[in-house]
């Protein structure tokens, strides 16, 4: 019998979290920001790479770099959001897989069920992270503004 | 609500819309029943039990997975259901998904009890202790019904094919924790690889999508706690619990044993 593939599987259906749970937009969040820091991460080696093709080089791309005005700081601040929600994120997951946090002990299930693991104090964890970095971020943007003397 | 609308995602892509008549009490499994009944006879999907317990007619309706017979029309409070098979599985017709990837991950768990002394537990006359304090550490993994929604829902099964999955890792830690079990060092090997629990992100939907309780993602956390004692922190897994003691009763003081117990089975 011929079989089709696996249906509706791949990265899409993988980030794709309407429907579900907060942690589940939670590992979304995780994922897409993950990708935003390998992204700068390979851009910021690439650019302190022309350190060593000399001088114009490095002149060449700081002068690339300011050209896109207003550009750069959403970017720089897009990383900073990205870098607070994946750090914070992950120090609740470590918590998660590690130490068992905010997971609960294996009950006798009654109905209606309610998954503990998805529970209070879980969510409890992602609001609080959520807060935190929404505020640190916000914070960011207005550190960066002041910087080129915006405010 | 008169009528609400199926709107089922069928063999090569198609979406075909049934207008179905509303009647209180309506399961979304029995609106399907109603369009092969009265509609459409080709219809494909899979079902049994109708009441929650065998797990057959998982599906996924408004883009999330449930079980057709569990899910009332009325709590969708749609006037058009989505209806899909499972992700992350092979289609084989219409909402009939294949399931036997699943079922053999499960078995690559090796869900039963294993004990050093196979002798022992075939031919013993007795049976192994388990103190009800100790059965509560497992009793919630035990009630999987091999529904597979924790599987079609989970978004690292969506990435990688080849990864353990939420219900047999809980299914293998169902037994790591049983103190009955000896088998601890082979279930390691299984879970402790870049596809085994290294793999889970904690999206916590295989647990959310759980009809039944039995909370993978919990059972998943606390199976890779026991691979980080067992292979990181080198700590040795317990011995197998014995066997009951002999009862106190005038037969056993004389050394007479019961007949061993028939299990049936073909004729010698």
């Amino acid at each position: 019998m011929k079989r089709d593939k696996r249906f509706n599987s791949g990265i899409v259906s993988s980030l794709n979290p309407i429907g579900f749970n907060l942690e589940r937009w939670s590992y979304t969040v995780h994922r897409i920001t993950g990708v935003i820091l390998v992204g700068y991460l390979m851009a910021h080696i690439f650019e302190t790479f022309q350190l060593g093709a000399g001088s114009t080089a490095w002149t060449n791309t700081m002068a690339a770099l300011h050209s896109l005005g207003p550009l750069e700081l959403v970017g720089l601040w897009v990383v900073a959001g990205s870098a607070l929600y994946h750090g914070g994120n992950g120090i609740r997951l470590v918590l998660n897989e590690a130490f068992g946090w905010f997971m609960g002990k294996p009950i006798l299930p009654v109905y209606p069920y309610s998954p503990t693991s998805l529970g209070k104090n879980q969510k409890i964890a992602v609001w609080t992270i959520t807060g935190v970095v929404l505020a640190l971020w916000m914070w960011a943007g207005v550190y960066l503004l002041a910087g080129i003397g915006v405010i | 609500m008169d009528n609400f609308t199926l709107k089922i995602s069928r063999s090569g892509g198609k979406r075909v819309s049934y207008r179905v008549k509303y009647r209180k009490g309506m399961t979304v499994l029995d609106a399907l029943t109603e369009v092969r009944e009265k509609q459409d006879s080709s219809l494909g999907y899979r079902h049994s039990c109708r009441m929650g317990i065998c797990g057959s007619c998982g599906m996924t309706i408004e883009g999330r997975p449930m079980l057709a017979c569990q899910t009332q029309v009325s709590s969708l409070n749609k006037e058009t259901i989505s209806i899909e098979p499972l992700h992350n599985m092979a289609v084989i017709r219409d909402l009939v998904v294949d399931i036997v990837p699943f079922i053999d991950l499960h078995r690559s768990v090796r869900p039963f009890l294993m004990r050093n002394d196979v002798n022992e537990r075939d031919h013993s006359d007795r049976e192994y202790r388990v103190l009800s304090e100790e059965v509560e550490k497992f009793l919630q993994f035990d009630y999987c019904i091999m529904c597979g929604l924790c599987y079609a829902a989970c978004p690292t099964v969506a990435l990688d094919p080849f990864y353990t999955g939420p219900q047999a890792v809980a299914q293998a830690y169902r037994y790591m924790a049983d103190p009955r079990d000896e088998g601890w060092e082979k279930r390691i090997d299984i879970l402790d690889t870049s596809h085994g629990v290294w793999r889970c992100h904690m999206a916590g939907a295989c647990s959310f999508v759980c009809p039944k309780d039995v909370d993978p993602a919990k059972a998943l956390q606390l199976a890779r706690m026991e691979v980080l004692k067992r292979r990181v922190l080198r700590k040795r897994g317990r011995e197998g619990s014995g066997l009951v003691p002999p009862p106190v009763s005038g037969a056993a003081k004389e050394g007479v044993r019961p007949p061993p117990f028939d299990f049936g089975g073909p004729e010698k």
